[in-house]
């Protein structure tokens, strides 16, 4: 397939505001949480989108997964309506996409261990029952987590692990693309440099193709290949990750990296790049 | 997870009591024909009115019958009643809510207006005026014949069933909105095994609270509905048809009458209110509101 493997075409979601009153008399306003949105995301591509809160990043995320329908517009999963793909739920399709979710403390059932999180994944891919519990072990390995974790509950894990916990349930499914929506704005920033160097490897090891929303432009300049800047629902500006974060044209695009605070922005580019080994290396686990 | 010990020892006092008085009232009345020292139903003309003494510990009544064994016996309905109606309502109460949490917008809105509707009826009036209509012999639904006591518990249950869908649903719409249901949805899960497997578990503490704590008023309407003559028929024995057998007896100075099955019905209210306590704080520590239903 050559195609891009995902593409949006058109997206509107607009939500309706005002109450029952306002809409009798058409008073009502309608919020415009995108205002057609159009991109193509090509296989193996590593982006990043940023933009503000309220800029319609997660609206976006969910729209591209089927979590939320848009209001207009398409999504194309490798060429093919998601629309159509959604009627059949349990599908192969949903191979294809997954998602990992920002709030670490809400993506695990705290009734869940995390073997039976991850083998109940492995089921809905088909894996055969006897090798789900190896298979299991191998998706935490491949976040860096020991076997000793799979008894665990939920609430039994840091955060990190937690999110990585996340991570490698979406991995589970075997995804040709990821949509990491704010993976790491929930943990500190060491862990943000665990879980980015850990996507970094994934997109390099796999192939994995990765749309990484985030409103950090250093954890998006260190990860990512492409940018796109959104504000209000539009795309302002996309492009090449260094090419626009270094000479960015849109005057929104200047004042989102303006306001980064320069101490801090170097802090951060250091955590997220020297540390290139630390969340495959037991001896800097946290844990607790 | 917390130790078993670790969590038996955040109970206090009140939770155990709570605890032995609901298992006393259990076993008294699964092994009431083992327990009961005479037949609840065996008339005695000779010994009609005896006060309490080492014979009958409790006394006898009109008919010459031991109040003791028919306090026993009179644990079978009242729990038969309080738990079965809990698990009616539990069954219709919890499938609502979680339908309607899950399934969101116009589903959503018509069954939890069903639910309204179904709260407003006012549960006493309600289970005595449609006992009084079918009448209190068996009726005949389809090719069932529903006895007395099967009437009441169905309807005390669906009676119950707002609060567990209120409950249920108050929980559950949160859940929903979970990262983890979204991602089992995303892998493809079908909606059952999210139900069950994702949503219901993370629901059944307030459930299981509300439970406790409904089985109490299931007793006291047990007891309401046989007190005015539509409950358990006589001769069988009942706590309310016992109190309403009493009420002659009041002036007439056989104070044993009344007090006793009094004294079963309020011991085993409050048992189960405590226990209910106990099990809410158990799950909830913070947690202060009192649920006040009927």
């Amino acid at each position: 397939m050559t195609g891009p493997i995902l593409s949006l075409r058109g997206i509107t979601k607009s939500y309706a505001q005002g109450t029952a009153f306002d809409r009798l008399f058409g008073r009502d306003k309608r919020f415009v949480a995108l205002a057609g949105i159009s991109l193509e995301i090509a296989r193996s591509d590593v982006v990043g989108i940023v933009g503000e809160s309220g800029s319609g990043k997660s609206t976006l995320a969910n729209i591209s997964v089927g979590l939320t329908r848009p209001t207009s517009g398409e999504v194309l999963l490798d060429g093919e309506p998601l629309s159509a793909l959604m009627r059949d739920h349990g599908g192969p399709w949903r191979r294809r996409i997954q998602m990992a979710f920002q709030d670490s403390s809400s993506a695990l059932n705290p009734r869940k261990s995390v073997s039976r999180c991850l083998t109940e994944t492995l089921a809905l891919r088909g894996v055969p029952k006897p090798e789900r519990e190896a298979e299991a072990l191998a998706m935490l390995a491949l976040v860096g987590l020991g076997a000793e974790l799979a008894p665990r509950l939920p609430h039994e894990l840091s955060g990190g692990q937690r999110q990585r916990v996340g991570l490698a349930r979406a991995l589970a499914m075997k995804p040709d693309i990821l949509i990491a929506d704010e993976p790491v704005s929930s943990l500190d920033v060491s862990l943000q440099a665990q879980v980015i160097n850990l996507l970094s490897r994934l997109t390099r090891e796999l192939g994995l193709t990765l749309l990484f929303i985030s409103h950090d432009l250093a954890l998006v300049r260190t990860l990512c290949s492409r940018i796109i800047v959104m504000r209000k629902g539009e795309i302002v500006e996309q492009g090449p990750c260094l090419d626009v974060l270094d000479r960015p044209t849109h005057p929104y695009t200047q004042l989102l990296i303006a306001a980064v605070p320069k101490g801090i922005k170097g802090r951060r580019q250091q955590a997220a790049t020297v540390d290139i080994a630390s969340p495959i290396s037991p001896a800097r686990e946290s844990a607790g | 997870m917390r130790g078993l010990s670790s969590t038996l020892r955040m109970i206090d006092w009140t939770g155990w009591l709570g605890a032995g008085i609901v298992l006393v009232m259990v076993c008294a009345a699964i092994f009431a024909p083992l327990i009961a020292p005479y037949d609840p139903v065996a008339l005695s003309i000779e010994d009609r009115l005896l006060a309490p003494d080492m014979a009958h510990w409790l006394g006898t009544d009109q008919a010459g019958r031991d109040v003791l064994s028919r306090v026993i016996f009179g644990a079978r309905a009242s729990l038969a009643v309080g738990i079965g109606a809990v698990v009616i309502g539990a069954l219709i109460g919890v499938s609502a809510g979680l339908f309607a949490a899950y399934k969101g917008g116009l589903g959503d809105q018509i069954v939890m207006r069903i639910v309204d509707g179904v709260a407003s009826i006012p549960l006493l009036v309600w289970a005595i005026a449609i006992v009084g209509i079918l009448g209190v012999g068996p009726v005949r639904v389809g090719p069932l014949l529903l006895p007395n006591e099967i009437k009441i518990v169905l309807l005390v249950g669906v009676l119950f069933s707002p609060v567990f869908a209120r409950v249920t649903y108050a929980v559950a719409s949160r859940v929903v909105g979970a990262d983890y249901v979204r991602a089992r949805w995303l892998q493809g899960a079908t909606h059952w095994d999210i139900v069950s497997g994702d949503i219901l578990p993370n629901c059944l503490s307030p459930i299981i609270v509300q439970g406790t704590l409904l089985v109490a008023i299931g007793i006291v309407v047990e007891a309401s509905v046989s007190f005015v003559g539509l409950g358990v028929q006589p001769p069988q024995a009942s706590w309310g048809s016992m109190l309403s057998d009493a009420r002659s007896a009041i002036y007439s100075g056989e104070w044993w009458l009344p007090v006793f099955p009094g004294l079963a019905i309020s011991i085993t209210v409050i048992g189960f209110n405590l226990l209910g306590d106990a099990v809410r704080e158990l799950f909830d520590p913070r947690s202060e509101a009192r649920t006040l239903v009927a």
